[in-house]
């Protein structure tokens, strides 16, 4: 292929990735008369562009509650998640007995039962706990799906911590835990970043629980607020709801790239190794 | 070695320099506890999935054999009655083969799409990270986020795609997208297929970049061309990093909401219904847990397939 084709190629999939967001990014900024006239050319401003969605948004809607929520749901769902998964992705990266394999094996399997799945039953479990309709039925629920990707994950992180480096300093008089904490966790920290973003994500792509177990405005997360909250009546506001959907996805996109080679290196590593 | 210190003693050091003997070690589980010690990490795992995943399955199962709806949700025992009322229900029928058409159809084009563009980023070319992070846009912006993008995109009035098809003389009046069919099917793919394309092409980069350059050598060496060499030489390599990308896209499209929910709900007249929306239509709107519990659980043999693929393919790695 010559450099050129290959060029034009590459700059036919650039448009396609980026047109949509370009396409929120300008609708965010126009003016309402803007984007309901169809005799100007829509691809860029008419009328002078400005913040007043944005401004709507902060002083109209909920969108605050809904990133703070968000914000919430996302830490509290990592931090869990590497609470329970650390140990667990040590124990089967290192540790041997009887069982292990099939536990990591039955662990990455429950990745594949879908939250369309256990909504239902999940709806009546969080409402016999009391906490149906508030954040923290999420916060519960989520590492339902983050574990088993995150413990397959970790597992191919610890495994990339040199084995000698740990069995040397234990056999010097550490005990495994202080191995654990002073020599295997520091060396993957990059892993464990990547995989506590990876959840935090993870987090922020689920739709079907949030919209399932939360109806109160305050208490949803972001994109079901934008999605959902930002219509009155039968008329939706698309500046205000482009603006809302920018200012909570792009910068989880640029986190997200960020740990981007970490995250595929790691699903590497779990399947060719 | 400076963790050893000076006063490392000579087995420490031993099994430092030694992948042999460390090897050994740690085959001999030589120092002891480590079966308790695994059972006792694992556990919140063990604990936690058990209550959060594997009583909700068994509860999910539970209902679609019984009367259960969100004003009685006990229920009593009425067998596989649900399920053959599911069978003589046309839109049940549509929702399931849509969700193969839908999944499968979108897998294929996300590969083709995601394969050529793998082998364009494999070049190295200026301003690659930049170039990289666009092109990943439509797969690390939320998905809710993006598709309501989309829906702006697909407005019946306002849409931009069909102000630029007109403009552009291809048709004269604009299309409804989200409202008529074909097109709101369409649109629903082409959303999810726009999504998941740059996945597939980082997981088939990450494949094509792990194929040791000697290889790709002595290929083109033997006098093999580009197509015998992606064929025998090339596929086999990336072959297990594409089976674990397919499957999770896979997974992850059969059992998403998101994009048919908030384009279409379903319609026009749930004729863009999949099993998750027609499942969540039945059991939270409708209120009938069991219809939903049972249209939901018809997901399970797919990704049982999934479940198996994956297994044989963990399997195979062990050995």
């Amino acid at each position: 292929m010559t450099s050129g084709l290959a060029y034009l190629a590459l700059a036919f999939f650039v448009v396609l990735a980026v047109f949509p967001v370009y396409w929120m990014v300008i609708t965010a900024f126009k003016q309402d008369p803007d984007l309901i006239n169809p005799r100007v050319n829509p691809f860029w401003f008419h009328l002078r562009p400005g913040f007043n969605h944005f401004v709507y948004l902060f002083e109209h809607t909920n969108f605050l509650h809904w990133i703070l929520n968000t914000g919430i749901i996302g830490v509290c769902t990592v931090l869990i998640t590497l609470a329970i998964g650390i140990p667990a992705g040590y124990a089967l990266a290192r540790l041997r007995f009887r069982g292990s394999e099939n536990f990591a094996i039955g662990i990455f399997l429950t990745y594949l039962v879908p939250p369309a799945l256990l909504f239902l039953p999940l709806l009546r479990v969080v409402a016999n706990l009391g906490i149906i309709d508030t954040k923290w039925a999420l916060v519960a629920v989520y590492p339902t799906f983050t574990l088993p990707f995150c413990i397959w994950l970790l597992i191919g992180f610890f495994k990339a911590v040199p084995i000698e480096v740990e069995e040397a300093a234990r056999v010097d008089g550490c005990n495994r835990i202080a191995a654990i904490f002073r020599i295997v966790l520091p060396l993957s920290v990059a892993g464990i970043l990547t995989v506590g973003i990876f959840a935090f994500t993870l987090a922020m792509q689920e739709f079907i629980y949030a919209l399932t177990f939360v109806s109160s405005s305050l208490e949803k997360p972001v994109t079901i607020g934008v999605t959902q909250d930002l219509i009155r009546g039968d008329v939706y506001f698309w500046g205000s709801l482009m603006a809302g959907a920018l200012l909570a996805g792009i910068p989880v996109a640029i986190l997200y790239n960020f740990f981007l080679d970490y995250f595929v290196q790691g699903i590497a590593q779990g399947a060719v190794k | 070695m400076g963790l050893l210190g000076v006063g490392a003693s000579k087995t420490a050091r031993a099994v430092a320099l030694n992948p042999a003997v460390s090897r050994w070690a740690a085959a001999r589980g030589v120092l002891r506890g480590e079966s308790a010690l695994g059972y006792i990490f694992v556990s919140p795992a063990f604990l936690y999935m058990a209550a959060l995943l594997v009583y909700p399955l068994a509860l999910a199962i539970y209902f679609s054999v019984s009367t259960a709806s969100v004003g009685d949700p006990a229920g009593k025992f009425i067998g596989l009655q649900n399920y053959a009322d599911l069978f003589d229900n046309e839109v049940f029928r549509l929702a399931l083969r849509n969700s193969f058409v839908f999944t499968f159809g979108s897998a294929l084009v996300k590969g083709l799409l995601g394969t050529t563009l793998a082998f364009l980023l494999l070049r190295s070319f200026r301003g690659k990270r930049l170039i990289r992070g666009l092109i990943m846009l439509p797969w690390t912006v939320p998905i809710a986020l993006t598709t309501l993008g989309w829906q702006w995109m697909f407005d019946p009035q306002f849409s931009v795609l069909n102000w630029t098809a007109i403009h552009l003389g291809l048709i004269h009046q604009g299309v409804n997208w989200l409202g008529t069919e074909p097109y709101a099917f369409i649109a629903v793919m082409t959303v999810n297929i726009w999504r998941g394309f740059p996945f597939t092409a980082i997981i088939i980069l990450a494949g094509l970049t792990s194929v040791p350059t000697e290889i790709l050598d002595s290929a083109r060496v033997d006098g093999a061309g580009f197509l015998t060499r992606y064929r025998k030489v090339i596929v086999p390599m990336i072959a297990p990093i594409l089976f674990v990308g397919l499957i999770f896209d896979v997974v992850f499209t059969f059992g998403d909401l998101s994009v048919v929910y908030l384009l279409t709900r379903g319609g026009p007249i749930n004729t863009t219904h999949i099993l998750p929306t027609l499942a969540f239509q039945n059991g939270i709107q409708g209120g009938d847990l069991a219809s939903g519990s049972a249209i939901a659980l018809f997901m399970l043999p797919v990704l049982f397939v999934a479940v198996v693929a994956m297994l044989r393919l963990l399997k195979r790695r062990e050995t």
